[in-house]
């Protein structure tokens, strides 16, 4: 089989040297900690917020904010399942473990499903978290509601809670992983039964009010992010045209853990999530670059969805 | 010695990268060549996972990662060492011999 690895191709290429290219794989936790320490001040702030806003409607807005930052454990979740957040290889198992156990994402089946989606990123039918660009304008605010996401997830935990799998999931999960699937799937939701025993039982709702019911007022907002990677880039292998690097603010680059390079991550999933901006510096003659950031990339989108530009899901001879 | 292989000449360890993995074309085999901690060793470039040369990844003097989905492999023995690598590397018998790692092909 071809080497999919498109950094492979870099480095043959002459776009960036072996040496820089290793130099920027360095691992170190430092950085990791360091982020990490500011993540939880930033998660202690936007719960303090909802601590003195509840009893008031401010409560709500309050609780969105501190689900943006929640959801962006997605970000946190996915650069360990890369190993690329700490350079000690089982703190990357134990915080994708806490993270997916925050926003219902076990960690090992995803683990599995992101290995395929980097083996066949945007490829119709293959890549199993392929999002695809929605037929109308409903369709585009129906994905964003989450209301699809939730269904989808909630629908896999229990079956993988009765040992069952898709065919699918079959394709990407090794046979000798399939109860490991199951009984993560089995520990995640004793887990949240117990809390929900443990909250009536004492009459306590912390857990509603500061995780369960931002995670879902801030998922839409993950939902509008990942939308921004692939949706509404051309359905091909080519990692120069299938996914959008984002030029975001400081504070969303801090919140996606630097995820917004998203081009360069798939050109080079081992190089650690503090290098990525080093790393486009390599390779932004390359990859594409949306310089409006999320909200650019929605105007590339709905802008396909209404007809003004060529949908990029078609063939090439469809465009004119 | 293994019957019809023999001793051949890779690479001069000069030109390998210190304490990393170094992609050498041998014939029409992709070998990566590991300086390791405990010395250098050769195995097939190719994951047996997924379609990646190895040394495109992480090495750390023992392991090296996959660059496509961060499997892990032992550079020296060959093991799979973490998900989604199950099949180890294909070691290749090699020495270091006046200067130049010779492998036994």
């Amino acid at each position: 089989m071809k080497v999919l690895t498109p950094i492979t191709q870099a480095l043959n290429d002459g776009i960036i040297t072996r040496t820089e290219f290793k130099q920027l794989m360095r691992r170190s936790n430092a950085p990791a900690f360091a982020h990490l320490a500011l993540w939880v001040l930033t998660l202690i702030a936007t719960g303090t917020a909802i601590y003195l806003a509840m009893g008031t409607l401010w409560v709500w807005p309050a609780m969105f904010v501190h689900g943006v930052v929640m959801v962006h454990h997605f970000a946190l979740q996915h650069e360990c399942c890369h190993y690329t957040v700490f350079k000690t290889r089982w703190l990357n198992d134990v915080f994708g473990n806490i993270c997916g156990f925050i926003i219902m994402l076990p960690n090992r089946h995803f683990r599995y499903e992101h290995c395929d989606h980097h083996t066949f990123t945007q490829v119709q039918g293959d890549d199993p978290e392929h999002i695809p660009l929605p037929q109308s304008m409903a369709g585009y605010i129906w994905y964003l509601s989450s209301v699809p996401y939730w269904r989808n997830k909630f629908t896999e935990l229990f079956r993988h809670v009765m040992g069952r799998l898709t065919d699918d999931e079959k394709r990407f999960i090794p046979k000798e992983e399939y109860r490991t699937v199951y009984w993560e799937a089995r520990l995640m939701l004793a887990a949240y039964a117990a809390i929900v025993v443990l909250c009536i039982a004492i009459n306590w709702w912390a857990p509603l009010w500061y995780w369960w019911l931002p995670v879902v007022l801030g998922e839409p907002v993950m939902r509008f992010i990942r939308m921004t990677e692939h949706v509404g880039k051309p359905c091909v292998r080519d990692m120069k045209e299938n996914t959008r690097t984002n030029y975001v603010s400081r504070p969303l680059q801090f919140l996606c853990w630097n995820m917004n390079y998203h081009a360069e991550h798939h050109y080079a999933a081992s190089v650690p999530f503090h290098a990525l901006p080093a790393l486009h510096e390599k390779l932004k003659t390359v990859v594409a670059v949306e310089p409006r950031g999320y909200l650019g990339a929605h105007v590339d989108i709905v802008n396909q969805l209404i007809g003004r530009a060529p949908r990029a899901d078609q063939p090439a001879q469809d465009h004119g | 010695m293994a019957e019809g292989k023999r001793w051949q000449a890779l690479i001069a360890v000069r030109d390998i990268y210190p304490g990393d993995a170094t992609p050498v074309t041998f014939g029409t085999r992709e070998l990566a060549v590991f300086d390791t901690t405990e010395g250098v060793t050769v195995a097939m470039a190719r994951c047996t996972h997924g379609a990646a040369n190895l040394c495109d990844g992480y090495f750390d003097g023992t392991h090296i990662e996959c660059p496509l989905h961060q499997g892990l492999f032992d550079a020296r023995t060959g093991a799979a060492k973490a998900a989604p690598a199950r099949v180890p590397l294909r070691m290749i018998q090699s020495r270091v011999q006046d200067g130049v790692v010779q492998v036994l092909l």
